[in-house]
């Protein structure tokens, strides 16, 4: 009737560490994108490094869904888990998909914009940092977190901040004397790597109402 | 032959109320799925025998002296004059009819109630409908009488106070330190499941006790021989199973084979209203529910409705959280369940009692 539960802890944040792995890749493929003259040989091997990553990612994401089966967890808190866990892949599929779009596009990116992408990426891995404790806290400290779950706000707080640069860029881009097509592109590339931070904040959102659920 | 078909009134009545009181020990558990379906309903079968083996006789002699009082059950009199006339077959018959009516008059109740969607009770259906048929054949020239059928009604009527009061009391007290202890060990969610599964599985089983204890006598105390004499069904006391304990046991089956057979649409019905509430207090409220109906069995004797302690235990429940968390519209709902039940079936029975009169005699 009570199973052991210790795996599905450890499953999970092993997940999220191949998640991670997957985004450093891929900050690693966007810092060489964005770098004036970089050869596409270069870029496509960063590419396969973000895709190699991803997969990994995958195959954690299922080892983890595997050992719910035979954990203790209620019938929900396993699909909460679920939720979070392919929610934390979908981080994984964004950043391959960026990756294939602008080997794809082989698309160069105007210097000018190197500064807010920067902020971006730093942003970015500030949020999935917060997220990864968040995660962890479930699991070993859930009552403090539902006292304070201010690191959660974090999450949230730092989004804006990225949309805020999304928006400054968009508008960059719309004011540049780059073709319309190369315009679209951009806009289209920016998004994406904007929905990267929208997902971590779609999670901290469900963290938050794992909480409400489960307060005494 | 005739006493043993009349029985099944009875017992259908014991199995009716296993369908739906599964729902008020299991039904969140099940309807969340913290606990299978098939699990629940084992252990409420197990524990509503258990509570009518162990604790089921004790409301038997207090219903059965309701009974008599209200000229359902024969008395030591009844039963002396008819040996005298050599008709204790008769008089036996005539119990075992006059149990009869009253559960099918209860059974009526409780169907057009649930039909017209009012909550209702079984129990205090049954201890309604018996009160109607005395109230048809009380001598109300003879004031002795009167004050004491007056003072059953108000002590029946006052179960309708004390027991959703009693829960919401315990429940309050119940929440209170328990949210202060189990706060503290929901350290992760591992142990929230745990202590939610442990809670539920805890509390289902309680609460079945209770069911047993208070449900398991009122399905078949009218047949209970109270008078020793064969007035009414012929169990005798074999060692520690008296002829109480057997009555009480034979509600008990009847009651866990409504659960083994009948109950998961109603389970997870109200389960899934209850399910509203968060889990932790949830399988507090239920514990505190069953102990209410338990401590009421105890110290009244007067099996109590199940869904007034549950509702009460609620009301205590989200007290602790301050006045603001307690709807109190739902009183509105709750004070209809308390009067209408019991007061439909007594009405119904006591137009049953003065049309056949006739036959039974004054």
């Amino acid at each position: 009737m009570f199973k052991k539960n210790s795996d599905v802890h450890a499953l999970i944040m092993e997940q999220i560490k191949d998640v991670e792995k997957c985004l450093v890749s891929f900050e690693q493929f966007m810092r060489a994108a964005t770098t004036a003259d970089v050869k596409i040989e270069t870029l496509k091997s960063l590419r396969d490094g973000v895709c190699e990553a991803e997969n990994v990612a995958d195959i954690s994401l299922r080892n983890m869904i595997d050992s719910l089966a035979n954990g203790s967890y209620l019938p929900s808190t396993r699909e909460d888990l679920i939720k979070i866990a392919t929610s934390c892949d979908k981080i994984a599929n964004k950043c391959e998909h960026v990756a294939q779009l602008i080997v794809l596009y082989k698309f160069s990116f105007p210097a000018e914009f190197n500064k807010e992408f920067n902020e971006i990426f730093d942003i970015t891995e500030k949020q999935f940092e917060l997220l990864e404790n968040s995660i962890d806290m479930l699991f070993s400290k859930m009552n403090a977190l539902q006292k304070d779950p201010a690191i959660l706000d974090e999450i949230r707080s730092l989004e804006t901040q990225i949309d805020r640069i999304e928006q400054r860029i968009s508008e960059s881009i719309f004011d540049s004397d780059l073709e319309l097509a190369a315009k679209m592109q951009f806009l289209g590339i920016v998004e994406r790597l904007c929905d990267i931070s929208d997902i971590i904040e779609d999670i901290a959102d469900k963290i938050q109402i794992m909480l409400i659920a489960r307060k005494a | 032959m005739w006493i043993f078909l009349l029985l099944s009134a009875g017992l259908f009545m014991g199995w009716s109320l296993g369908t739906n009181d599964a729902a008020n020990a299991f039904g969140t558990a099940v309807a969340t799925r913290v606990v299978k379906y098939r699990t629940a309903i084992i252990i409420i079968a197990t524990m509503v025998l258990l509570g009518a083996v162990l604790l089921g006789h004790q409301s038997i002699d207090k219903l059965s002296s309701i009974a008599t009082n209200n000229e359902v059950s024969a008395s030591q009199e009844d039963v002396d004059a008819a040996i005298q006339a050599g008709t204790l077959g008769e008089l036996r018959l005539k119990s075992a009819l006059k149990a009869f009516i009253v559960f099918a008059c209860a059974a009526i109740t409780v169907f057009v109630m649930s039909y017209l969607k009012f909550p209702v009770s079984a129990n205090q259906s049954i201890t309604g409908a018996v009160i109607g048929w005395g109230l048809c054949y009380a001598d109300y020239s003879n004031p002795e009488i009167l004050k004491s059928n007056l003072m059953e009604i108000l002590e029946f009527m006052s179960t309708w106070l004390i027991n959703p009061l009693g829960a919401a009391v315990i429940s309050f007290v119940l929440v209170f330190f328990v949210k202060k202890f189990i706060e503290k060990k929901l350290t992760s969610m591992k142990n929230y499941d745990v202590i939610v599964k442990f809670g539920y599985i805890a509390a289902g089983a309680f609460s079945a006790f209770s069911i047993g204890q208070n449900s398991s006598a009122s399905v078949t105390a009218f047949y209970y021989d109270a008078t020793g004499a064969g007035a009414n069904l012929i169990f005798k006391d074999f060692g520690w199973f008296t002829a109480a304990r057997i009555t009480a046991i034979i509600g008990g089956v009847a009651i866990a084979v409504g659960v083994l057979t009948f109950s998961k649409r109603v389970m997870m019905t109200v389960g899934g209203e209850i399910a509203k509430i968060s889990q932790v207090d949830g399988f507090v409220v239920i514990i505190a529910s069953a102990l209410t109906v338990l401590l009421m069995g105890k110290l009244m004797g007067i099996p109590v409705s199940t869904s007034q302690s549950v509702v009460g235990a609620v009301i205590g429940a989200g007290l602790v959280n301050g006045v603001k968390n307690v709807n109190f519209g739902v009183f509105k709902r709750i004070a209809i369940a308390w009067v209408s039940s019991p007061t439909a079936a007594g009405l119904l029975t006591y137009l049953v009692a003065l049309c056949t009169k006739s036959y039974f005699g004054a």
